[in-house]
C-alpha cells in the first residue's frame, strides 16, 4: 500500500496515538479519585448553587418584588439570564450536529463536552421563565393540556408559549442526541470497570452494546438522523426567543432583524463558553493531544465570524432606527449610547465587537491564555447585550411620565451567580463520571492526517 | 348517617363557638365580604387542601327592603371638610362601601373630591376610640356623663368661664344645641376657627359691608377671573363646587379668562390662562395698583384691568391671603366692578368658613392666663394646627369630642368620641338657605355618641340626634322629601348688606429674603385626615410626591442653594423646620412652599405599612411620622392666622431623604443630549388655541388601515372621552377608583420603587419657558385598545378582548409573566409584586364586594369598572328596558368635579362619549402605533390672549 | 403453548384492571370540585317535603333570586310564616290525640324535634347557621338575577332539589360546565326565546 500522506491534511489528534491509548487517556481521569483542583472547583460551584437556591427560595416565598423591577421595567436580570443561557446552549448542537453534517472531523474531540454544556446551559435557562413569573407554581399553565375550563387553553400567538415549546424540545433533542453519542463509550467503560454498582449502571445505560458491525451501522444511521433532526433547532430556538422582543411594540424590541441577530449572538456566546471550558479541561485533564491548537484556532475563527455578524446587527439597528424617522425608535438608541445605561452598552460593544478583533492575528489565536481571557470577555459582553436590549428599551418608553430606572437587588445577583453555580456543578460532575471525549469518534479519526493509510 | 360527606375534618368537629366569628384561619377576607347578607364562618384546618366549610347564616328577621347583594344609596352630606358637599353613600349589606356626589345637591352637583372619597376609609379606622375615655382610661358613658355633669355644676356655681372651641360648624341644629348648652353658664363663649382660615375675608366684609359674612362665589357667572393666591380649584373653601362652576365656562365661545397671581404652583395656577409669579408680599401691591386703575377707570395698559373693566358685573376677583388689607382691597375692586350680587352672592352667603381668628387669639390668651374653667374641643386639633399648642393644662376641665386620640385630645380630661359622619344623623347649611342632611348608613361601629346627643345629656334633656334634628326642622321642611333628596331649600328672610366703603391702609413695600408659604395640600388639607393611607399615597397633583411634605423651591433658588430633590433643608424664621426639598418649576424665586397637615400623630400608624421584606424601608421618617408638621411656621398676629412668613432663612443640612414620587421626568421634550433628529417633543398632550378651534381642522394625519377590522362590535362598544382642558388634576378620580376597585396601599418604599398600584394616574407635564411654565394634567388609565399589545403576548390568555371592546384582565388565569405590562405603551398595567391586602379586618370592610381582591403575582389594571357595566346590564335586562346612556357611570367619571371624564357606548351615536369622540379637539394618545385606544382625549385649549370669551379686544 | 396461556391470562388481568381504573377515574374529583357535597344541616329541613310534596315555589323562600346576585337563605321569619302554626307532622298530632283520648286527658302540644330547633333559634335570637353547599371561588361572580329572569329553571344548575331530603351539589360548577351551558343557550335559546348568554371572561371574572 502506498504512503498516502498529504501535507494538506494535518493530524486532528496529536501524538500519533493508538486507539488503546485514547481509551486510556480519556478514562484515566474518570477512574482515579478527583484532584484537589476538582474539589476546589466543585466546592466553589456548589456553594454558588446553594446561594442561588436560597435566593430563589426567598423570592418565591416572598414575591417577585424582592427583585429591583418596577411598573416600567418588568423584566431585567431574569430574562437577561434566560436569553444568555439559551445562547450558551447553542454551541453544543451547532458543533455536534451542523459540523457533523458538514463532515468537520475536528469536532470529534470537543462535541461531547460541548453537548454536555448545552444540556446544562438549557437547564439553567429553563429555570428563569418559571421563576420570573409571579406565581411559579402555576407555570404549567404555559403548556397546553386538557382542563375543565371550557374554552380556555394557551395563547398560541404569544411568543412565551412558543418559548416553552422551543426550550423543552431543544432540551429533549439535545439530551437524546448526547445520550446516543455516549452509548459506545459507556460500553467501553463498562468493560473496563470492575464489577460493582458503577459497572451495573454503565451496563444498563450502554443498552447491551457489543460493538458488532451491525450495532455500529445502526448507530451511525441513527446518529446521522438525529444530527439532521437537531440542526434546525440551532436556528429555531433562538429565533423563537428573539420573538419575545421582536413581536412587541416597544421601541428597541420591535425589530425584524432580531432572529438572525440573536442566532448569531447565540453561537458567538456558545463558542466562547466552549472555549472557556475546553481550555480549562484541556489543561487540568491533560487532553492537550485531543484538544489541539487546531481546534482552538477553528473556534477562534468562528468567534471572529459571529462577532462580525453581531457587530453588523448592532450597526443595522442604529441605522434602521435613525433611518426610520420614528422618534421613539430613534430616542431608544440615542438613549442606549448616551443615556443612563450607556456604560452597559459600551461594555457590550467593547466585549463583543472591539476585543474579538484581536483574533485576526494568528499570534493571538496561538496564545491560549489570551484566547481564554478573550472568551471570558465575550461571555460578559453577550450577557450585557441581552441586558441592554431588555432594560434600556423598557426604562424609557413612550410616555415620559413613565420613565424610570432599574437597579438590581442582591437577590437578582445571587440568582445569576446561582445559575452559574448550577452550570459548573453539573459540568464538573460530568467531567468526573462520563468520558469528556467521544472515544469512539476520536478513534475513527486517529489516522486522519497521520499517514497510516486506513480509511482516509 | 353513614354516607356523610365533609369537606374538611373541621366540619366534623364543628366548634360551635366559632360559628359566628367573621372568618377563621385560611379563609380569605373576601369570603366574608362576598357572602353578602350572610355571615360566613370559615373553620378550615390550616393546610387543608379542600375549601373551608362556609356557614351561611341568614337574618332572623330580614329588614324590609334589604336584599342580600343589592346596593342601596342613601343621600348624605360629606363631613370631611366644612364645604358640605352632598353625597350618595352606596351601602351593601349594611356597609357603606363607596361615596358618590349627590347630583341633587347644589354644592357637589354629583361630584366629590379626593378627601371626601377617602373619608369613607376613616369610618373603618381601627384607631377610632371604642368608647369614651376618662383621664385616658376607657370609661362608660354614664360615668363620663356623671363626672362631667358634676364638674360643670361646680363651674356653674363658681361662675367659671366655659369655652366651646370648634371648627366651622355648618349644622344649625348643632349650633342651637351648643347655644342651649352654653346658655347654662354665666360666662360662656363659642369660638370657631378654621385651621385653613379665611377669617380676613369675613373681617373685611364686616368692615366694608357691616356683616361678618363670606360671600358665595359664583365662578360660573364670571367672564374674567382674577385670583390672587386663591387655590379655588384645589383647596380653597369649596373646591368641588368652584371646580364645577369654573369648568362649565372653559369652552369657547363662552370661555372665561383666568389670571392667577401666586407664589407657589397651585392646581388653580396650573389651569390659569395667564399665571403671574407673585410672592405673597407683592400681591398687596398688585391689588393696590389694580384698584387704582379700576378706580380711575383707566387700564393704563394693564391687560387684566382692561378686561375687568370690560367685564363689569361679569368678573370676579378673589384673594386667598388671610390678610385684612388685601381682602378689603379685593372687596373694593369687586364693588367697583359691580360684582356684588352678580358673581359674589352676599344675600345668601356661604357658611362654609366661619372661623374668627381674633376670637381664637383671645381664647388662647385666656387659656394662657388660666382664666378658662372648662374647655370643650370639637372637631379641631389646635395643638397640631396652631403655631403653638394652647395651654390646655391650665383649664380645669378639658373635654374633647375627637374620634381618636390626637395631639390635642391626649391632653383632655375626657374624650367623648363623636360618631363618624356616616354613622350619625346631622344637618348642614353650607350656604344660607340650603339645608343638607346626613343620615346614618351603618350602625355605629363603636360606643361613640354624636356631639349633639352629648350636649343634650349635659343640658339635662337627653334626646337622640334624630329627634333633635327632626325637632329643629319640624314644620320648616318636608322631612321625607328632604331625606330622599339629601337636601332642602328653606327661604330665609335675607337682604344683602349694603356697601359701607372701605378704609384702605397702605402696607410696607415688599419684604426681602425668602418667604415661607404654608399651603394645604390637595390630599391632606388641614391634616384632619392624616391617618388616612389613601390620601398619603395620593400623588400631589403638582409635585407628584407621596408620603411626605416637602420644601418646594424654584429651580433658580434650588440651584443657588445647590439642593436637589430630597436634600433636607432647614427653614428658619423664629422656629426651625427641616424638610426635604423639591424643585418646583413655575414657583417664585423668593418663595418656599411647605404643605400643612403632615407630621401628625395619626400618621405614626404607618410605620409598618406595605410589604415587609429584607429590602423594605419604613414609610415614616426619623420622627416616626409621615412628613413634618409645618404649623410652627404659622403666625397668629393681628388677630389673623398668617400662612406666609417673610424673611425666613434656608440652609442645607447635608442630610437626604429618599422621596417617593410617581413621576421622574416632567416634560414631554426628551433630554437635549438624547434628542433624536425627529421628534424632540412628544405629541402626547396636544394643545389648541380658540382661534385654531374656530377654523375647520386641516386633518393631516390619516392612517391607512392594513388589517381587516378584527373587532366588529355588534352590541355595545365601551369607550371614554377625557377632556384635558377641563381636568384640573384634582385627583378625585384616583381615590374614587381606589375605593371602587380595591386597589391596595403599598407604602412609601414601594412607591419609591415606582410600584404604585393606582389604576388611574394623572400624568403632569410642564412646558414653556421657566418664567412662564405651562402645565397639563393627563388622566391615564387602561386605554382598552382594539389592537391591544398586551393581549397578543399573554401566554395563558389571561388578558383577552371582549365583544364589547373591553380589554379583560382575568386575575385567576394570570401567572404573572409581566409581558403584557412591558408591552403596554401606556404602562397602564399594575403588578402585584407582593401580597398587598392588609389583615386589618375592620379596614377591609371598605372593600368593594363586587371586585376581586387581587393576590400576589397577578397583573391588574383599569377595567372600565366592568362590575358597574355588568350590574347595569343585568339590571336593565331584569327590568326589560334598554340600557340608556348615563346608566353606567364609572367611578372616576362619577367623582370628577370638572366633568372631564365621560364614559359611554361608542356604538351609540347619541351617547355623550361618542359625540365627544367626534369633537374637533379629539385625539388619541399614541394612535400612530395603531393600537386603536378606546379612550379619546380632547386637546387643551390655551386661551392666553382670551380669544375664547366674549370680551375680545 | 404455556406462554400463550400466560399471555391470555395477563391480557385478561390488564383488561380487568383497566376497567377498574376507569370506573375509579369516573369517581375522581379535582380538589376544587365539590360535586356531590351533601353536608348535614343544623335542621333536617326537607326540600322534598316543602318543594316536592307541598309544591312551595323555590322563590318563596329564596326570594333574592329574581332581584339580587344571591338567591339568599330565608330568614327564620319566613319559616315562621307557616311554622308558627304548624308545629309537628299531622301523624304525630293525631297519635297524641288518640293517646290522650285513651288516657282520657287533654292532648298535649306536640312539637317536632327539628322544628323545636327553629323555635329555639328564634327564642334565643341566635340565627340558624346553615352549611353552605353551592359556593364558587372568590374570583367568580355568578348572578342569580340574570339567570332566573332569563328563564333558566333552578333545577338546571341545582338539580332535582324537590326530590332531595338533604340538598346535594349536583353540578360540578366548573368553568367548562358554565361555558357549555352558555353556548347551548346562545344556540338553542331558553324556553324558545333567543338569549345572549355572553361568554366574555368579564361576564364572571372581575
Amino acid at each position: 500500500m502506498a504512503e498516502v500522506c498529504s501535507p494538506l491534511r494535518l493530524p486532528l489528534i496529536a501524538g500519533r496515538k493508538q486507539p488503546a491509548a485514547v481509551t486510556e487517556d480519556v478514562c484515566r481521569p474518570m477512574l482515579r479519585p478527583p484532584s484537589i483542583l476538582w474539589w476546589a472547583g466543585f466546592a466553589l460551584a456548589f456553594s454558588l448553587l446553594l446561594m442561588g437556591v436560597a435566593a430563589v427560595g426567598y423570592q418565591i416565598a416572598t414575591g417577585v418584588g424582592v427583585w429591583g423591577l418596577n411598573t416600567t421595567v418588568g423584566w431585567a436580570f431574569d430574562i437577561t439570564n434566560f436569553v444568555f443561557w439559551v445562547g450558551i446552549g447553542h454551541a453544543g448542537t451547532l458543533i455536534s450536529a451542523i459540523l457533523f453534517l458538514f463532515r468537520q472531523k475536528w469536532r470529534t474531540s470537543v462535541n461531547r463536552s460541548a453537548e454536555a454544556m448545552t444540556l446544562f446551559a438549557v437547564m439553567c435557562a429553563g429555570i428563569f421563565p418559571i421563576i420570573h413569573t409571579g406565581r411559579p407554581w402555576l407555570a404549567f399553565w404555559l403548556f397546553p393540556y386538557p382542563n375543565f375550563r371550557g374554552p380556555l387553553w394557551i395563547n398560541f400567538r404569544s411568543p412565551l408559549a412558543w418559548d416553552a415549546f422551543a426550550i423543552s424540545t431543544y432540551f429533549l433533542i439535545s439530551a437524546v442526541f448526547w445520550y446516543i453519542g455516549l452509548i459506545p463509550d459507556l460500553a467501553t467503560i463498562r468493560d473496563r470497570l470492575k464489577p460493582g454498582l458503577r459497572q451495573r449502571l454503565f451496563a444498563i445505560f450502554s443498552l447491551g452494546w457489543n460493538g458488532s458491525y451491525r450495532v455500529w451501522r445502526h448507530y451511525e444511521v441513527l446518529y446521522l438522523l438525529l444530527a439532521g433532526l437537531a440542526t434546525p433547532l440551532v436556528v429555531s430556538v433562538h429565533t423563537i426567543v428573539s420573538w419575545d422582543f421582536a413581536t412587541s411594540v416597544i421601541p428597541g424590541w420591535h425589530a425584524t432583524i432580531f432572529p438572525p441577530y440573536f442566532v448569531a449572538g447565540a453561537i458567538f456566546s456558545g463558542i466562547a463558553m466552549v472555549l472557556t471550558l475546553m481550555l480549562v479541561a484541556r489543561k487540568t485533564m491533560g487532553l492537550e493531544d485531543y484538544i489541539t491548537q487546531r481546534h482552538v484556532d477553528a473556534m477562534c475563527k468562528l468567534l471572529l465570524l459571529t462577532s462580525g455578524i453581531v457587530a453588523l446587527a448592532y450597526a443595522t439597528e442604529f441605522f434602521t432606527a435613525l433611518y426610520s424617522g420614528n422618534p421613539y425608535e430613534q430616542f431608544v438608541f440615542m438613549n442606549r449610547a448616551k443615556g443612563p445605561f450607556a456604560w452597559a452598552y459600551w461594555t457590550m460593544v467593547g466585549c463583543n465587537v472591539l476585543i474579538p478583533q484581536l483574533l485576526w492575528f494568528e499570534r493571538v489565536r496561538r496564545r491560549l491564555v489570551i484566547v481564554f481571557l478573550l472568551s471570558l470577555f465575550i461571555n460578559v459582553g453577550m450577557w450585557f447585550e441581552r441586558f441592554v436590549i431588555i432594560v434600556t428599551s423598557l426604562h424609557r418608553d413612550f410616555l415620559p411620565a413613565n420613565w424610570s430606572g432599574y437597579t438590581p437587588t442582591i437577590y437578582e445577583i445571587a440568582t445569576l451567580l446561582g445559575s452559574f453555580g448550577l452550570f459548573f456543578t453539573c459540568f464538573l460532575i460530568f467531567c468526573r463520571v462520563l468520558p469528556v471525549i467521544a472515544m469512539g469518534e476520536v478513534k475513527a479519526v486517529l489516522s486522519h492526517g497521520n499517514g497510516k493509510g486506513g480509511h482516509a | 348517617m353513614e354516607n356523610q360527606y365533609w369537606r374538611s375534618l373541621a366540619e366534623r368537629e364543628q366548634p360551635a363557638a366559632q360559628e359566628l366569628e367573621f372568618d377563621g384561619p385560611g379563609n380569605s377576607r373576601r369570603d366574608f365580604l362576598k357572602a353578602a347578607g350572610f355571615v360566613l364562618a370559615g373553620t378550615a384546618l390550616s393546610g387543608c387542601a379542600r375549601a373551608p366549610v362556609e356557614k351561611a347564616i341568614p337574618h332572623l328577621d330580614q329588614p324590609g327592603g334589604v336584599i342580600a347583594g343589592r346596593a342601596q344609596f342613601y343621600a348624605s352630606t360629606c363631613g370631611a371638610c366644612p364645604a358640605g358637599c352632598g353625597l350618595l353613600a352606596k351601602v351593601r349589606d349594611g356597609r357603606p362601601i363607596k361615596l358618590e356626589g349627590n347630583p341633587d345637591q347644589a354644592i357637589s352637583r354629583g361630584a366629590s373630591c379626593a378627601v371626601g372619597q377617602a373619608s369613607l376609609l376613616g369610618l373603618y379606622d381601627s384607631l377610632r376610640l371604642k368608647q369614651p375615655l376618662a383621664h385616658g382610661k376607657p370609661a362608660a358613658w354614664e360615668q363620663v356623663d356623671r363626672e362631667i355633669a358634676a364638674r360643670l355644676a361646680e363651674i356653674r356655681k363658681a361662675g367659671g368661664a366655659v369655652r366651646y372651641l370648634s371648627g366651622t360648624i355648618t349644622s344649625p341644629t348643632k349650633l342651637e344645641m351648643i347655644g342651649r348648652f352654653l346658655a347654662q353658664f354665666s360666662d360662656a363663649r363659642h369660638v370657631m376657627y378654621d385651621a385653613l382660615s379665611v377669617s380676613a375675608i369675613l373681617d373685611a366684609h364686616e368692615q366694608t359691608h357691616g356683616a361678618r359674612i363670606l360671600p358665595h362665589y359664583r365662578f360660573a357667572a364670571a367672564d374674567v377671573i382674577a385670583s390672587f393666591d386663591a387655590d379655588f380649584l384645589g383647596t380653597w373653601i369649596s373646591p368641588v363646587e368652584f371646580a364645577r362652576d369654573y369648568a362649565s365656562r372653559r369652552l369657547p365661545p363662552e370661555m372665561s379668562w383666568h389670571v392667577q397671581f401666586e407664589g407657589r404652583m397651585s392646581v388653580t395656577g396650573s389651569k390659569a390662562d395667564l399665571r403671574v409669579k407673585a410672592a405673597p408680599d407683592e400681591i398687596l401691591g398688585r391689588l393696590e395698583r389694580l384698584a387704582e386703575r379700576i378706580e380711575a377707570n383707566d387700564p393704563a395698559g394693564d391687560e387684566l384691568a382692561a378686561r375687568l373693566l370690560r367685564a363689569r358685573g361679569r368678573s370676579l376677583v378673589v384673594c386667598g391671603l388671610n390678610d385684612l388689607a388685601a381682602q378689603v382691597l379685593t372687596n373694593h375692586i369687586n364693588h367697583l366692578l359691580g360684582n356684588y350680587g352678580a358673581t359674589l352672592d352676599i344675600e345668601r352667603p356661604s357658611l362654609q368658613r366661619r372661623g374668627n381668628d381674633r376670637a381664637l387669639a383671645d381664647l388662647l390668651a385666656e387659656l394662657q392666663a388660666g382664666r378658662v374653667a372648662a374647655l370643650f374641643i370639637d372637631g379641631v386639633n389646635p395643638a397640631a394646627e396652631l403655631p403653638a399648642a394652647p395651654a390646655l393644662d391650665r383649664a380645669k376641665l378639658v373635654v374633647s369630642f375627637a374620634g381618636s386620640v390626637d395631639e390635642t385630645s391626649q391632653h383632655a380630661h375626657y374624650i367623648c368620641p363623636d360618631h363618624h359622619y356616616l354613622e350619625s344623623w346631622a344637618d348642614a347649611e353650607p350656604v344660607r338657605g340650603l339645608i343638607s342632611f346626613t343620615q346614618p348608613t351603618i350602625r355605629p361601629l363603636n360606643r361613640t355618641r354624636a356631639v349633639i346627643e352629648s350636649l343634650a345629656v349635659w343640658v339635662g334633656q337627653p334626646a337622640s340626634a334624630y329627634e333633635l334634628i327632626r325637632e329643629h326642622w319640624k314644620d320648616r321642611i318636608d322631612w321625607d322629601r328632604a331625606l330622599e333628596k339629601g337636601c332642602a331649600e328653606v327661604n330665609v328672610a335675607a337682604q344683602a348688606p349694603r356697601w359701607m366703603g372701605a378704609k384702605l391702609q397702605r402696607r410696607a413695600p415688599a419684604a426681602e429674603g425668602y418667604t415661607a408659604v404654608l399651603y394645604p395640600a390637595v390630599g391632606m388639607l388641614d391634616g384632619r385626615h392624616a391617618g388616612n393611607p389613601w390620601l398619603h399615597e395620593l400623588p400631589d397633583p403638582i409635585t407628584k410626591t407621596v408620603w411626605d411634605n416637602c420644601a418646594l423651591l424654584s429651580p433658580k433658588t434650588a440651584a443657588a442653594l445647590g439642593v436637589r430633590d430630597g436634600d433636607v433643608v432647614r427653614i428658619e424664621g423664629g422656629v426651625a423646620v427641616e424638610l426635604p426639598a423639591v424643585v418646583q418649576p413655575g414657583q417664585h424665586d423668593r418663595v418656599i412652599a411647605v404643605a400643612l397637615g403632615y407630621g401628625r400623630k395619626a400618621s405614626e400608624r404607618f410605620a409598618n405599612i406595605g410589604p415587609r421584606w429584607t429590602g423594605s424601608k419604613p414609610t415614616v421618617n426619623e420622627n416616626g411620622r409621615v412628613g413634618v408638621n409645618a404649623s410652627p411656621l404659622l403666625a397668629l398676629e393681628g388677630g389673623l392666622l398668617r400662612y406666609e412668613r417673610c424673611g425666613v432663612m434656608i440652609a442645607t443640612t447635608g442630610r437626604r431623604i429618599e422621596l417617593a414620587s410617581t413621576q421622574a421626568h416632567h416634560t414631554l421634550s426628551v433630554p437635549t443630549h438624547l434628542a433624536p433628529p425627529d421628534g424632540k417633543v412628544r405629541p402626547i398632550i396636544r394643545e389648541i388655541t380658540p382661534e385654531e378651534l374656530g377654523k375647520p381642522p386641516e386633518h393631516a394625519e390619516h392612517h391607512e388601515e392594513l388589517w381587516p377590522d378584527d373587532h366588529p362590535y355588534t352590541g355595545h362598544r365601551w369607550g371614554m372621552a377625557v377632556d384635558l382642558n377641563a381636568c384640573t388634576g384634582c385627583s378625585a378620580c384616583v381615590i374614587a377608583c381606589q375605593a371602587e376597585n380595591n386597589t391596595p396601599v403599598v407604602g412609601k418604599d414601594e412607591m419609591r420603587r415606582r410600584r404604585g398600584m393606582h389604576w388611574i394616574r394623572i400624568d403632569r407635564y410642564y412646558s414653556g419657558p421657566p418664567d412662564d411654565v405651562r402645565v397639563a394634567h393627563q388622566p391615564m388609565m387602561c386605554q382598552q385598545c382594539d389592537h391591544a399589545p398586551c393581549e397578543t403576548v399573554c401566554p395563558t390568555l389571561a388578558t383577552v378582548h371582549s365583544d364589547e371592546g373591553l380589554n379583560q384582565q382575568v386575575y385567576n388565569r394570570c401567572v404573572g409573566t409581566r409581558y403584557c405590562a412591558n408591552n403596554c405603551p401606556y404602562k397602564a398595567r399594575r403588578f402585584n409584586w407582593f401580597n398587598y391586602p392588609s389583615n386589618d379586618k375592620l379596614a377591609n370592610l371598605v372593600l368593594n364586594p363586587d371586585v376581586t381582591v387581587r393576590s400576589r403575582g397577578v397583573m391588574e389594571k383599569c377595567t372600565f369598572c366592568v362590575q358597574r357595566i355588568q350590574e347595569a346590564k343585568i339590571e336593565a335586562k331584569r327590568l326589560g328596558v334598554p340600557l340608556k346612556d348615563g346608566d353606567i357611570r364609572v367611578a372616576c367619571e362619577q367623582s370628577c368635579p370638572a366633568d372631564a371624564i365621560v364614559f359611554g357606548d361608542l356604538n351609540d351615536p347619541n351617547s355623550r362619549a361618542s359625540r365627544l369622540a367626534q369633537d374637533a379637539r379629539q385625539y388619541r394618545v399614541l394612535e400612530e402605533l395603531n393600537v386603536r385606544p378606546a379612550v379619546h382625549y380632547l386637546k387643551v385649549i390655551r386661551n392666553r390672549n382670551g380669544k375664547g370669551g366674549q370680551d375680545h379686544g | 403453548m404455556r406462554s400463550r396461556v400466560l399471555t391470555i391470562v395477563l391480557g385478561i388481568g390488564v383488561a380487568f384492571s383497566l376497567v377498574v381504573l376507569a370506573s375509579r377515574a369516573s369517581m375522581f374529583h379535582l380538589p376544587a370540585n365539590h360535586q356531590g357535597y351533601e353536608p348535614v344541616q343544623p335542621i333536617a329541613y326537607s326540600h322534598r317535603l316543602h318543594a316536592g310534596e307541598l309544591q312551595i315555589d323555590c322563590k318563596y323562600c329564596h326570594f333574592g333570586a329574581e332581584k339580587s346576585r344571591y338567591a339568599g337563605i330565608p330568614p327564620a321569619s319566613v319559616c315562621m310564616n307557616c311554622h308558627q302554626f304548624i308545629k309537628a307532622p299531622l301523624g304525630a298530632i293525631r297519635a297524641e290525640d288518640e293517646l290522650a283520648a285513651q288516657e282520657g286527658r287533654a292532648p298535649r302540644e306536640v312539637v317536632s324535634p327539628e322544628l323545636s330547633r327553629l323555635y329555639d333559634a328564634v327564642k334565643q335570637h341566635r340565627p340558624v347557621a346553615w352549611t353552605r353547599i353551592h359556593s364558587l371561588p372568590d374570583f367568580v361572580y355568578f348572578d342569580h338575577r340574570a339567570h332566573v329572569n332569563a328563564g333558566v329553571v333552578c333545577q338546571q344548575c341545582h338539580g332535582p332539589v324537590e326530590t332531595m331530603e338533604r340538598v346535594r351539589q349536583v353540578s360540578d360548577l366548573s368553568m367548562g360546565w358554565c361555558v357549555n351551558c352558555h353556548r347551548d343557550a346562545n344556540e338553542k335559546g331558553i324556553g324558545g326565546r333567543r338569549v345572549n348568554a355572553s361568554i366574555n371572561c368579564s361576564t364572571c371574572h372581575y
